[in-house]
């Protein structure tokens, strides 16, 4: 019967056992594929334009996830009010909308809020230019991270927010608490776990993202993933070896941040 | 009426009403704006378009590079969603009957590739299949070997949860107390009763293969032009035919989540229980 | 003069009358229990004097005051959940001391009481325990901690056993009543549990398709059902209508009326073969079925068709009646209670 486990094991080892194994060995590697050297990774925490492609990418994923999941847990929150039908519908479009990311999605903002976008001109023309934003900023990436990130945090934290019980919101209002007082010292404390969850995952997708700024070619945005993939498959010539070390730094970051899930889930639930 | 009372104390059917539509609009409006694009005659410095066309659909639809793409698409996710079912059901089911103490392990193996981004696979597989011995970079077989590993997380959830629900353990000495073999037992009566659970997981693999791009675009690019490399190359040059694309993979989209409700094993996270009270207060 | 008053109290939902017309008073320092099916009203009843449902008609009035239209925290009502709703993030004096932080109350004024109340339900050095780490029991009783802190006007006891098992659910049931009469809490009990009605209150509404079908003490409930509703809900009577007993040979049926009711434990039993010195009886019958309930026998005896359930005490002797055993019954006159028939 074991034998029936060898395909498996074979597939895993071949696409992702040896892969990983071969990206750790080149990323102590030095370029042409020789020695052993920490270069590659002084290299990366050093040199400004990687060193500030991690930090940025450190950044936007924090700030995209911390905004998705405020606006999640107010929706989500929302949802919850409804009937079960209703409910469940509005459920199953934002699970639907988990699948608009990427190339797409880099489309559909060009779309609507590029130089000649919909938005931008319908925002001008109604003198509301400070309701416009420059997709091609950092801002405008962020809009497009957030975007993405919202159907997943709600897919996420729904369950967490469903949890809350009604009784919990009568007990505490027959005992004289109003409803900021609720949220404040029972509703937001019982639900972090599942907000420290959610984190975590949407820091891992937000860092991981590559499609959608690869897409908004206009500008070079310097982050983690788009150096990663310019230096390995990179039109000039291939870094395999720098590239190597800055997916194991990418891979180390999130292997930090959930550790750090980790660690504050058993602080959020402790006691209950 | 429990969401009824419910308003009664937290306050605002107002505001709940405000919020939900304020997330859709956000939510929804650009693909409501990039299906409006698709169809659109002229829409260049004005914030409508001039006048409403299928011509472009007609376009892309007989725009062979298109076709081949969307085809593409579909052989490999056909592929890779047969390959890993093959492969994974049999082992998830071995190892949870009958070595149970390797469970953690093929877990743990499992729910790596979460951790995983695209990016980072990507570079470790570049560099051990673009040269020899297995050249295999740049053909569809590198995308099959590692779609494999993208997938395995949720073939594995999914397996795991219907033989969990379907008490697989009882069901296979039921089977085989009453005289069936192993295998017998597993086709028999194992297999017909994860069905649907099977089903429901080869869709979503199906749309998440769809909707890939890091991978295809990084190993395979322009050799295996699948349907997301296709639109991003087409992006900068050909607005309507991006949309197009966009609406189609949308559609395709739309359809396998409508057969995955139908089925109707696949439940929003949390169900309420029903509760005798609950109805008396109705 | 009543305490709590509640004045033709109707709630329409889906254009249904889950409440239709309900009226009753509750003296100061009482305890009452609204008892029924689920289904009956009886917790959109209670939810209705807290404020968590509105009402469509109607008023109620609690010590003197009308708090028809006030939000449930400005009622001053102590409200115990089936659920307990205790609040996970919070220890059992936290949960306990809420209700005071919410009134404003300082540290130091809050201390004694949540610790006089964790005297009062015998909670004392659990106090700094979370609902997850107490049994069932223990967080309801600290959920009624909770609601009596606050001295309410009137407490509120929405099924608060029914999540517990039998053997809980019993004591727990003694120390809320004696804690009700320790602090003379006018209290509302909602229950489905005719037993639990019967031992714990001082009187019960029972209550059918939203409206009080009959008020009395527990023995007068149990003793004279006025309806066969009321009947069939509150033991194991036996309910006959006259059409049923038409051609039965039974001796003393009442000439009047049209529904009777007569208790299993009223009826007596004698095996044929000794009951020579019986005199007058009411029927001869077969035994069909004998049941064991613990300290009570049960039989079912079968009279021309009728099925007659008898309890009889589990006494030295009884082992001769069993199925099969011929016996004659004796339904005394005063047992056969008249009631109204149901729909």
């Amino acid at each position: 019967m074991l034998l029936l486990l060898v395909p498996f094991c074979v597939w895993v080892i071949a696409f992702l056992i040896l892969p990983a194994v071969g990206m750790l060995i080149s990323s102590f590697q030095n370029e042409g594929g020789q020695g052993f050297t920490l270069g590659q990774y002084s290299k990366a925490l050093t040199h400004p334009l990687y060193k500030t492609a991690i930090l940025n990418s450190v950044m936007l994923s924090l700030v995209s996830s911390v905004i998705a999941i405020v606006i999640a847990v107010i929706g989500a929150y929302s949802f919850t009010t409804f009937s079960s039908k209703v409910r469940d519908r509005m459920l199953n479009i934002s699970n639907v909308m988990t699948n608009f990311a990427g190339i797409p999605l880099a489309f559909a903002f060009m779309v609507l809020y590029g130089t000649n976008g919909m938005f931008t001109l319908l925002f001008k023309k109604l003198g509301l230019s400070f309701l416009t934003f420059d997709l091609y900023s950092w801002t405008g990436l962020g809009m497009v991270y957030i975007y993405f990130q919202i159907p997943l945090a709600i897919l996420l934290i729904y369950p967490a927010m469903y949890a809350i019980k009604t009784e919990w919101k009568e007990a505490s209002s027959l005992l004289g608490a109003n409803s900021f007082q609720f949220w404040f010292r029972i509703g937001v404390p019982v639900i972090l776990p599942g907000i420290v969850g959610t984190f975590s995952v949407l820091f891992a997708n937000a860092m991981g993202a590559y499609a959608t700024a690869y897409a908004l070619v206009l500008r070079n945005f310097n982050l983690l993933p788009i150096q990663i993939g310019g230096l390995v498959s990179g039109d000039v010539f291939p870094r395999i070896e720098l590239g190597s070390a800055m997916a194991i730094i990418l891979f180390v970051i999130l292997m930090i941040a959930m550790l750090i899930n980790e660690k504050m889930l058993k602080l959020a639930r402790k006691g209950y | 009426m429990q969401t009824q009372e419910r308003n009664r104390i937290s306050g605002g059917r107002l505001w709940h009403n405000i919020v939900v539509i304020l997330l859709f609009a956000f939510l929804l409006i650009p693909l409501l704006v990039t299906a409006l694009f698709s169809v659109s005659t002229n829409w260049e410095n004005t914030i409508l378009p001039q006048g409403l066309t299928f011509k472009w659909y007609e376009a892309l639809f007989s725009d062979t590079r298109f076709l081949y793409a969307i085809g593409r698409s579909f052989l490999i996710a056909i592929l890779t969603v047969i390959v890993s079912l093959v492969i994974m059901v049999p082992t998830i089911f071995i190892i949870s009957l009958y070595f149970p103490k390797l469970e953690k392990w093929l877990q743990t193996i499992v729910l790596l590739p979460f951790a995983l981004p695209g990016v980072v696979a990507a570079v470790g597989l570049i560099k051990l299949y673009s040269a020899p011995p297995v050249a295999i970079s740049g053909t569809i077989w590198i995308l099959l070997g590692v779609y494999f590993i993208v997938l395995m997380p949720f073939v594995y959830q999914s397996t795991r949860n219907s033989l969990r629900a379907i008490n697989a353990v009882e069901l296979m000495e039921a089977a085989e107390v009453l005289g069936a073999a192993k295998l017998k037992a597993f086709v028999r009566v194992i297999l017909p009763n994860i069905m649907p659970g099977l089903i429901v997981a080869s869709l979503l693999s199906f749309s998440i293969i769809f909707g890939e791009f890091v991978l295809a675009n990084m190993l395979v690019g322009g050799s295996y032009e699948v349907v997301q490399v296709y639109l991003f190359r087409i992006l900068a040059q050909d607005g309507r035919a991006a949309s197009g694309t966009i609406i189609t993979f949308f559609i395709i989209i739309f359809i396998l989540y409508a057969l995955v409700l139908k089925i109707g094993n696949w439940k929003p996270k949390v169900k309420p229980l029903p509760d005798a009270e609950e109805e008396e207060t109705a | 003069m009543s305490f709590v008053h509640i004045q033709n109290v109707t709630k329409v939902y889906n254009k249904n009358k889950v409440l239709d017309q309900v009226s009753l008073s509750i003296s100061e320092g009482e305890f009452i229990t609204l008892l029924g099916p689920s289904g009956c009203g009886k917790s959109t009843l209670l939810r209705a004097i807290s404020g968590l449902n509105d009402i469509t008609e109607g008023s109620i009035t609690v010590g003197g005051k009308d708090i028809t239209n006030l939000p449930p925290k400005k009622r001053n009502v102590g409200m115990v959940f089936q659920s307990y709703a205790l609040f996970p993030n919070m220890t059992a004096f936290d949960n306990i001391a809420f209700g005071l932080k919410m009134d404003g109350l300082s540290k130091k004024e809050i201390e004694p009481m949540v610790n006089e109340m964790l005297d009062i339900i015998d909670l004392k050095g659990k106090e700094n325990r979370y609902p997850s780490q107490l049994s069932g029991g223990q967080q309801q009783r600290v959920a009624l901690a909770r609601a009596l802190v606050k001295k309410p006007t009137v407490l509120l006891l929405d099924e608060p056993l029914s999540a517990l098992d039998a053997k809980i659910r019993r004591s727990l049931r003694t120390q809320i009543r004696l804690i009700q009469k320790r602090l003379n809490m006018t209290t509302i009990f909602v229950t489905h549990d005719q037993e639990e009605a019967l031992t714990i209150s001082d009187r019960i509404f029972v209550m059918n398709h939203g409206t009080v079908e009959q008020v009395g003490t527990p023995l007068e409930i149990y003793t004279s059902p006025k309806t066969e509703y009321v009947a069939k809900f509150i033991g194991n009577y036996n309910v006959w209508s006259r059409d049923q007993l038409k051609g039965i040979p039974m001796n003393g049926v009442p000439s009047q009326g049209e529904m009777f009711a007569v208790r299993p434990e009223a009826i007596q039993l004698v095996s044929t073969e000794q009951a020579g010195h019986i005199g007058e009886y009411t029927a001869d019958g077969t035994i069909t079925m004998a049941t064991i309930l613990g300290n009570v026998m049960r039989f079912d005896v079968d009279v021309a068709g009728l099925n007659i359930r008898v309890d009889m005490l589990n006494e030295h002797g009884i082992g001769r009646l069993n199925t099969g055993s011929r016996v004659k019954l004796v339904i005394p006159s005063i047992e056969w209670k008249n009631i109204q028939k149901s729909d």
